[in-house]
């Protein structure tokens, strides 16, 4: 997964859905990354990672998170992996297909 | 989906499933738009999703969240995205197929 889309991870936190659609969208506006997941995390929060050059990722995180922060209940993190362990792969891959 | 229905699409959420209902009903009522999907988030949030033309996305949005707003414990959050982006296709899809499936 990490050499088709590029190494870099980023997520992002919400409250609620519709925060985490806005950051979806501005976050692939924003730069060149993949949308890997998104989460149902329970509580009302949702994760969405994505995936590209770190570069692109931070930017895109940047842009994600400045979009959501006014929408709704908003933001609880966002986060951004330059370069995941091996180990930490698989579970990424699990909540994908979750 | 977004060519047979419109592009634009409009989000209301709510903290539980009467007002998102109540929502629902305002915002086919006011304007040209189709229901895509209604999402169980958790934690009693519940997220109603319609798409249509630009226009008429606005005014179901607008009046949806006025609707829903004194109905129970009210409106989260509503929100319009004019053009989502390609990529964000499938998380609509992935929200209409996991959750109750509206039309």
């Amino acid at each position: 997964m990490s050499t088709e889309y590029g190494i870099a991870l980023g997520m992002i936190e919400t409250r609620g859905l519709v925060p985490a659609i806005e950051a979806a969208d501005a976050m692939t506006k924003a730069a060149e990354v993949r949308l890997v997941s998104r989460e149902f995390v329970g509580g009302g929060y949702v994760t969405i990672m994505v995936r590209g050059e770190t570069g692109a990722v931070n930017a895109a995180v940047r842009a994600g998170a400045d979009a959501c922060e006014r929408v709704g209940d908003g933001l609880v993190a966002a986060h951004i992996i330059a370069r995941p362990h091996k180990e930490v792969e698989p579970v990424l891959t699990i909540a994908t297909k979750a």
